[in-house]
């Protein structure tokens, strides 16, 4: 098999998948409504608000929304058909709280996600593989055992925990204290993504894009240790034990047995090598950036798309949870693909097998 | 070659103690099963380990109190609880009757058994025209009774500390027998009254409590929680304000008594005191005083003023059970889907893997938060949406187990022999791949354990009995920070991290015994 048929079939495979998706999201939000009977529309306006509406404005309401009252069998296909051209062409309607388009309240939160998953990511992974790396060259000894029992710690500690526990400490704690004794508050912000005051002020100042930076990443600071830490024991763990692994190929004996001096056979044979199954881990992960991360954004009351996606869920705002997981399962796809690609290319014998 | 038989070269089941003697050279793994010990005794002897009812709202003190052993910081810190030295009246009590009279008793009944209390009667037998020294005319207002005759019982309590409690709440358990022209007269009950007292060493007296009718025999509480008017006149005697007090002692004196009323000597037109015929006895069971300071029990108090330790106490069911259990029904549900796609191979392999690969693509978290919002918050809904997808790592490490050995020469003798497949599977390779799967499984129950605490943080589950996860969502909606209270922060995530280390120490170490891949390094 070779590069060109594997891409083909991967690729099939991609398109199965997302269709796979796309029909599996569509009843999955729609659950209440077929088991229960509970139309959306009934949760968004109140009994009176109905009775005194107008039909023709109760239908127009329906149809905003790509909704049926009543609807029999045709009606749902009708739906789904509403909901998958909605869907392919990027409007992916309007949300029941707010009334405004979903795409517009999610882009509005993207960069932050974004950036707080990116930032966070990046950091685990480069500290997880240096770390990783360097434990690798001696397992057994005294600084594996403690690092890996450190990263069996992270990996049973509930990083929502964690972050409130940030908070408490530099948050709260922190500015006390140095209030006290210094009589100025030094310590982190109490959650949020950026002061109200200083964007407002920001925007008559020459350097409002500095301090609006400045300001963002101070918010950050904090959530990103927290899901960097949260993130780093399961990037070093992997990285340790595929290197260890790699160490007892034969390759590195001869490349030892060559007179290659360690770093040698450790950097160029060892490492390449090891990172090949990291390379694909690092893809998904940022597949994944995207969905954020619920529990930290609502700890820091971080205004992103995990958080979003929480809120909309449970104030039953079906065309934003839809939108967020269709958008979420499908960047997941792609990472998937482009990992498996990836890997294709990397490591020739994946095709072959 | 000649190489050592060991006990890894036999089956895992075979030769149990060799395992537990590969087990025990991992501290790590020792520590995990510890501290796993140490949570489940907590979970099955939470009644008895837990000092009050674990609910949310079940208020014992105020809001966020810390715990009493932190106030070592504080010499003057005021510890929440009973402050009476001997509420039960397990020994009698002084009596004082007041005045020159004969009409007045205690009697002290000591236990005899659980169903047979000690209490205190206090007894006003009065035949008619005896005189009694009443107040001529009635003071309003007064703190003392209207009859300079009565009786009362009193307890003296410490209090050392130069601070005010931040709240009192007195209770007195008693019931009211009457007898003769008491009981038969519809006046009867505006004869006399309970009191309750609160003296401070300068003999001044702060009533607390005094009865009104009607009485019954019936023992009844009679709670009382004290005005900060009523908690500053008995209290502040005691506090030192540059270096002086006004009180000679740091003692307070409780004290529950039994007084005619100024009806008794003239009431509409008539003087009771000179027909009524009869007695009151009134049976005290119990006198209770809850001083409200700023440290409560082990670790504190709630958001709602209920007692963290409790509430962690039993939190630890939740976890254990929601853990466990979503992780054996993720089990089976892996276990068979891999054993079924790796044996049959062919199509079935193909629909189930391409299945599983389904359920991967899918946002994890968020499926998890839909599912638990639309199936509602029930234990068996939560343990239900976890075990559904986690399953997946399961199936896919006994499906290529499976497939390792589906071709070896046991199993073929099996169906060479007319076993069934299903015999085959569950009887042959099963307990062939199990030792990897021991793993795996240990590292679920870490996932559901702290996918159960995050569901919980997130109010997603049934609030009602108490989880670690809802205590840190309690905590963080009330503004614990605010005002300091790290207890309800760090105990329960504590809590959450220690049992979940437990398991990964114990799956860390199952997987370095049993897996042979790592075994062989």
């Amino acid at each position: 098999m070779g590069l060109r048929e594997y891409v083909i079939r991967r690729s099939i495979y991609m398109f199965l998948l997302i269709i796979a998706v796309i029909c599996f999201n569509f009843l999955l939000f729609r659950l209440p409504s077929l088991v229960l009977g509970v139309s959306p529309v009934d949760l968004m306006i109140s009994d009176r608000l109905r009775q005194r509406m107008s039909r023709e404005l109760l239908l127009q309401l329906y149809a905003r929304f790509g909704l049926v009252p009543n609807p029999d069998i045709f009606d749902w296909i009708y739906m789904f058909w509403r909901y998958l051209v909605s869907m392919l062409t990027g409007n992916f309607g309007y949300s029941f709280a707010t009334q405004t388009p979903v795409i517009g309240e999610i882009m509005e939160r993207l960069p932050n996600t974004l950036l707080l998953m990116g930032t966070s990511s990046v950091v685990a992974i480069i500290i997880g593989i240096w770390t990783g790396v360097k434990v690798a060259v001696d397992p057994g000894s005294r600084r594996d055992v403690g690092s890996v029992t450190v990263a069996l710690f992270i990996f049973a500690l509930p990083v929502f925990w964690f972050g409130l526990m940030l908070l408490m400490i530099f948050g709260f704690m922190l500015p006390n204290a140095t209030q006290a004794l210094f009589g100025v508050p030094i310590g982190f912000p109490l959650g949020g993504t950026i002061e109200y005051g200083l964007w407002v002020q920001a925007q008559q100042s020459p350097f409002g894009a500095i301090m609006i930076a400045g300001d963002i990443l101070y918010h950050l600071i904090l959530p990103m240790i927290a899901l960097g830490v949260g993130g780093y024991g399961g990037y070093f763990i992997y990285m340790r034990n595929n290197l260890i692994d790699v160490m007892t190929e034969d390759y590195i004996l001869t490349a030892r047995a060559k007179g290659l001096d360690e770093n040698q056979v450790l950097y160029k044979h060892g490492m390449k090598n090891a990172m090949l199954p990291m390379v694909t881990i690092i893809a998904l992960t940022f597949g994944g950036l995207i969905g954020g991360a619920p529990l930290t954004e609502t700890v820091f009351n971080w205004h992103g798309l995990g958080r979003y996606i929480l809120q909309s869920l449970v104030a039953l705002d079906y065309p934003v949870s839809q939108a967020a997981f269709m958008i979420l399962s499908i960047t997941t796809i792609l990472a998937n693909f482009v990992a498996d690609m990836l890997y294709g290319v990397l490591d020739p014998r994946i095709r072959y097998a | 070659m000649s190489r050592k038989t060991s006990w890894k070269d036999s089956n895992w089941y075979v030769s149990i103690r060799g395992f537990v003697r590969e087990y025990r050279k991992h501290r790590v793994g020792v520590f995990g099963v510890i501290l796993l010990l140490f949570f489940i005794g907590m979970a099955v002897f939470a009644p008895n380990l837990a000092t009050n009812d674990p609910g949310r709202s079940e208020r014992v003190a105020s809001p966020f109190e810390a715990p009493g052993w932190a106030q070592v910081f504080d010499p003057n810190a005021i510890t929440t609880g009973e402050y009476m030295p001997d509420p039960l009246f397990a020994s009698a009590p002084t009596e004082v009757i007041a005045g020159n009279s004969t009409e007045f008793g205690m009697v002290h009944h000591a236990a005899v058994n659980e169903e047979d209390p000690s209490y205190v009667n206090l007894t006003w037998t009065h035949t008619a025209n005896t005189p009694l020294d009443f107040v001529v005319p009635p003071i309003p207002l007064s703190q003392l009774p209207d009859c300079r005759d009565f009786v009362y019982i009193n307890e003296t309590l410490d209090w050392p500390k130069d601070r005010l409690p931040n709240g009192v709440n007195f209770t007195v358990n008693y019931g009211v027998t009457l007898s003769g022209d008491f009981l038969n007269e519809t006046n009867g009950g505006l004869m006399f009254k309970v009191y309750a007292w609160l003296i401070d060493t300068s003999n001044e007296w702060t009533m607390i409590y005094s009865s009104s009718p009607p009485y019954t025999p019936i023992i009844q509480p009679r709670r009382s929680l004290l005005s900060s008017f009523e908690i500053n006149y008995a209290w502040a005697g005691m506090i030192r304000e540059n270096g002086t007090q006004e009180d000679p002692a740091d003692r307070l004196t409780v004290a529950i008594g039994l007084a005619p009323t100024k009806q008794f000597r003239y009431f509409s037109g008539e003087y009771p005191w000179t027909e009524y015929n009869g007695s009151v006895t009134v049976q005290v069971m119990s006198v209770s005083m809850i001083c409200y300071g700023g440290y409560y029990g082990v670790m504190g108090t709630t958001n709602q003023g209920a007692d963290a330790w409790s509430q962690l106490v039993f939190g630890a069911r939740m976890s254990l059970t929601i853990g466990i259990l979503a992780t054996a029904l993720s089990t089976v549900i892996g276990v068979v889907v891999g054993l079924v796609a790796g044996y049959s191979g062919g199509k079935v392999d193909e629909v189930l893997m391409r299945f599983v690969d389904f359920l991967l693509v899918i946002p994890f978290l968020p499926l998890m938060l839909v599912l638990a919002v639309f199936l509602g918050r029930s234990a068996a809904n939560i343990i239900f949406v976890i075990a559904i997808l986690g399953w997946t790592t399961v199936a896919r490490l006994i499906r290529s187990q499976v497939m390792a050995e589906k071709n070896k020469a046991y199993v073929e003798s099996a169906r060479a022999i007319g076993a069934s497949d299903t015999y085959v599977m569950f009887k042959h390779i099963l307990p062939n791949v199990t030792p990897i799967l021991f793993a795996t499984i240990t590292l679920g129950v870490v996932g559901a354990i702290l996918s159960e605490a995050g569901l919980a943080f997130l109010g997603l589950t049934d609030a009602t009995y108490p989880s670690w996860g809802i205590m840190l969502s309690d905590a963080q909606q009330n503004g614990a920070f605010g005002v300091g209270a790290w207890w309800v922060v760090l105990f329960p995530g504590l809590a959450i991290t220690g049992l979940s280390l437990s398991f990964t120490f114990i799956g860390h170490t199952l997987d370095q015994v049993l897996n042979p891949r790592l075994r062989e390094r």
